[in-house]
């Protein structure tokens, strides 16, 4: 018996003496957090050797802003989520991050179990992968359809033309518009106007050509798209400011929308959500009829800090999470959000969720939705997207055409 | 300071030695203090306005590239032109609107710290809720407009035409600070002897003499006062238009502070962010002290 108690003494003092303990920083959400509070609880009971402590990104002005002090004083954590993918290639360019792809023929396993092998091409920084994708947002436009059904409609317009042809009779140029053309004027609404626009128009091709730092859009479906654009303010059919909730009290017909605002308005305007309809976003009138339509995703995932004290200990809990379905259905019960997974349609531990139409949508097109184009200028690129091409199409300064080549002349300096 | 040390110098000392230990217990505090949350920021800032650092790196030394960037830099140009399109609608709205205030607060007789306290309760508000407040009303359906829009027929684009955006902007830094630096003015006001505008009055001077020659003059300390808090304050415009415009339309509400914000920590380029940290200082020094050497004259009232 006394042996028995020292020998179980000895190897728990081995234990603790050589596991490894690591901090893994979350979203300041909730939702998320409660997710990985389960995971790790689970993780801990498992594995003494490794022993995760979770603590969610300090509040500060941004989460960025927490990441970038906490790594300039040197208390970085080891791993952390929440990192949306234009941040990690900033972060990789620092020389920030481990890169997963060093983790060989595992991280290859890990992708193909998670079904995230097509999803996981467009999160390449410089042919690297820094980023583990966990969930995506499609962009998706929705629309109004008990005023489509009484203008005549039984489907959302899906072409540039079907949109000027309900335009011509709805919009009156002064309270009623068509859609929500230009999201905002922040540098990151480009994301859900031009850009979005553009991966649909060209099923998803970067905007931005990351190795030879050129600009795409200046090609013949930037050129429709900068004239959409134009037309649709030349005409009224949609105005610079819409006011607050516009699509909610009629003024707008359809505006572009994430996942997150599904639970915000369910609450708020349960009379509106069941006349919903949810497309993708418009294309050009030429763009094939059975091609899928792809669109803008708004998504983040987990990197693994250069700094970090065990690598290979911090890959194997993030394997143990999402190797296994479950916990990706776990992950939709807590945040509503779509995992970044291509089976979430057709796998049956996800059935249950697909009633719903909202996730039903969404989560049918995570396989068409693309991340930005993972560049170190994004907020530079796109400010001069702003001022240079979509404030001037607001303001009708100057012909579509032009504003376009003037914009790409702008943008190319600032890549060059 | 050879007193400070030890040995035999200590013993001239004219303090005893209970004394010395309260001296430097007292000022230690504010020296600790002033050392890590003012010298050291001070020290980093320099090393940062001369080398190039990302957080992460180590910072390399280089010149005064971070400086010579500032020349070329056409957003930092449209942001010295913002301020300056700023300081012309904020100075002029702020000074008439609390001096108005204070005029006002002179001839109030009940309930005078009542209605000094609901003006500076705009003061302390949290400016991200106030901003959200006013872009909901300002809106383009917004209520300000629909009564615009039913008494006239017309809405006002009150955040999508640059110069309105500005106006618009300033309107609500002007509704939030009247109430504190009226309260300035009206210090100013107090302090006048009451006797001076009697004196006038038998000289036969009328309100607007009175105003002219006698208040505007002797309240000059405090009209500078509030003059160069406000130029500060200008140059310290953050929430604002952050939230609300988002430093457009065209780039016209960006501000210094939005361009040392994102270029820290959106662009990941701390040291150009200091650099333009250091180079805006200087220029509001600069506007300060030129104001006060042009507006300030010496009161006294005999």
């Amino acid at each position: 018996m006394k042996k028995f108690v020292s020998v179980t003494l000895l190897l728990v003092l081995m234990i603790t003496a050589f596991s490894v303990k690591l901090t893994f920083w979350t979203a300041p959400n909730p939702y998320q957090e409660e997710f990985w509070k389960i995971m790790v609880t689970q993780w801990n009971k498992q594995r003494p050797d490794i022993q995760i402590e979770v603590q969610t990104i300090p509040a500060a002005g941004s989460s960025e802003e927490a990441i970038l002090t906490a790594l300039a004083a040197g208390n970085a954590p080891d791993f952390c989520e929440n990192i949306f993918s234009g941040f990690g290639a900033q972060l990789a360019d620092i020389g920030a991050l481990y890169a997963f792809d060093n983790f060989g023929a595992d991280f290859t396993k890990l992708v193909q179990t998670r079904k995230m092998t097509s999803i996981i091409d467009k999160w390449a920084i410089n042919g690297k992968h820094y980023v583990f994708p966990i969930y995506s947002n499609p962009m998706l436009f929705w629309w109004r359809g008990d005023i489509l059904k009484q203008l005549g409609y039984s489907n959302p317009p899906r072409t540039y033309s079907e949109i000027y042809d309900i335009s011509k009779k709805f919009a009156d140029g002064k309270k009623k518009f068509t859609m929500q053309v230009i999201s905002g004027r922040n540098w990151w609404d480009r994301w859900y106007d031009f850009i979005t626009y553009y991966y649909a128009a060209t099923s998803g091709k970067s905007y931005i050509d990351t190795v030879k730092r050129k600009v795409n859009f200046g090609d013949a479906t930037g050129k429709k798209i900068s004239e959409f654009i134009y037309t649709m303010f030349q005409n009224k059919y949609t105005a610079v400011e819409l006011g607050t909730n516009p699509f909610y009290d009629g003024t707008i017909l359809g505006k572009i929308t994430g996942p997150w605002e599904v639970n915000w308005a369910k609450e708020t305007f349960p009379k509106v959500i069941p006349n919903i309809w949810i497309s993708t976003p418009p294309v050009p009138d030429d763009y094939p009829k059975d091609k899928p339509v792809y669109t803008f995703a708004d998504s983040k995932g987990l990197v693994i800090f250069s700094t970090c004290k065990d690598k290979k200990a911090a890959f194997e809990f993030i394997s143990w999470v999402f190797s296994n379905a479950q916990n990706d259905a776990l992950w939709i019960e807590k945040t509503q959000m779509p995992p970044a997974r291509e089976d979430l349609t057709t796998n049956p531990v996800f059935a249950k969720y697909m009633e719903d139409k909202f996730f039903k949508a969404y989560s049918s097109n995570v396989a068409y939705a693309v991340p930005p184009a993972l560049i170190d200028k994004t907020i530079d690129i796109q400010q001069a997207m702003t001022t240079y091409l979509v404030e001037p199409l607001m303001y009708l300064k100057g012909k579509p055409d032009d504003i376009l080549n003037n914009a790409v002349k702008e943008i190319n300096k600032i890549l060059f | 300071m050879s007193r400070m040390g030890s040995g035999p110098v200590n013993k001239r000392s004219k303090f005893g030695r209970k004394e010395r230990i309260f001296g430097y217990s007292v000022i230690i505090p504010y020296v600790a203090y002033t050392a890590i949350f003012w010298g050291y920021p001070f020290v980093w800032m320099l090393i940062l306005a001369f080398t190039k650092w990302n957080f992460f790196s180590k910072p390399r030394f280089v010149w005064f590239d971070n400086f010579l960037k500032m020349f070329t830099d056409k957003v930092f140009l449209q942001i010295i032109l913002n301020t300056l399109n700023f300081l012309a609608y904020l100075i002029p709205m702020i000074l008439i609107s609390s001096l108005l205030f204070a005029l006002a607060l002179k001839k109030v007789k009940f309930g005078r710290t009542f209605i000094m306290l609901s003006f500076l309760v705009a003061n302390v508000s949290s400016g991200v809720a106030y901003s959200l407040l006013f872009s909901n009303l300002f809106a383009v359906n917004g209520p300000v407009n629909r009564v615009f829009d039913a008494l006239f027929g017309v809405t006002i684009p009150w955040f999508s035409n640059p110069q309105l955006a500005i106006f618009s902007i300033c309107l609500i830094i002007t509704w939030k600070f009247m109430g504190y630096y009226g309260l300035i003015l009206y210090a100013g006001l107090q302090q006048i002897p009451q006797s001076l505008y009697e004196a006038a009055e038998l000289d036969g001077a009328n309100k607007k003499v009175l105003f002219w020659k006698i208040t505007l003059p002797l309240i000059n300390p405090s009209l500078v006062t509030v003059t160069v808090l406000a130029i500060m304050l200008t140059f310290g415009i953050f929430t604002e238009p952050y939230l609300i415009t988002g430093g457009g339309p065209m780039q016209r509400t960006t501000t210094f502070m939005i361009y040392m914000y994102d270029t820290a920590f959106k662009r990941i380029d701390p040291s150009y962010a200091t650099t333009v940290a250091v180079v805006t200082a200087l220029l509001s020094y600069g506007l300060v002290t030129l104001i006060r050497k042009t507006f300030e004259r010496e009161v006294s009232f005999v």
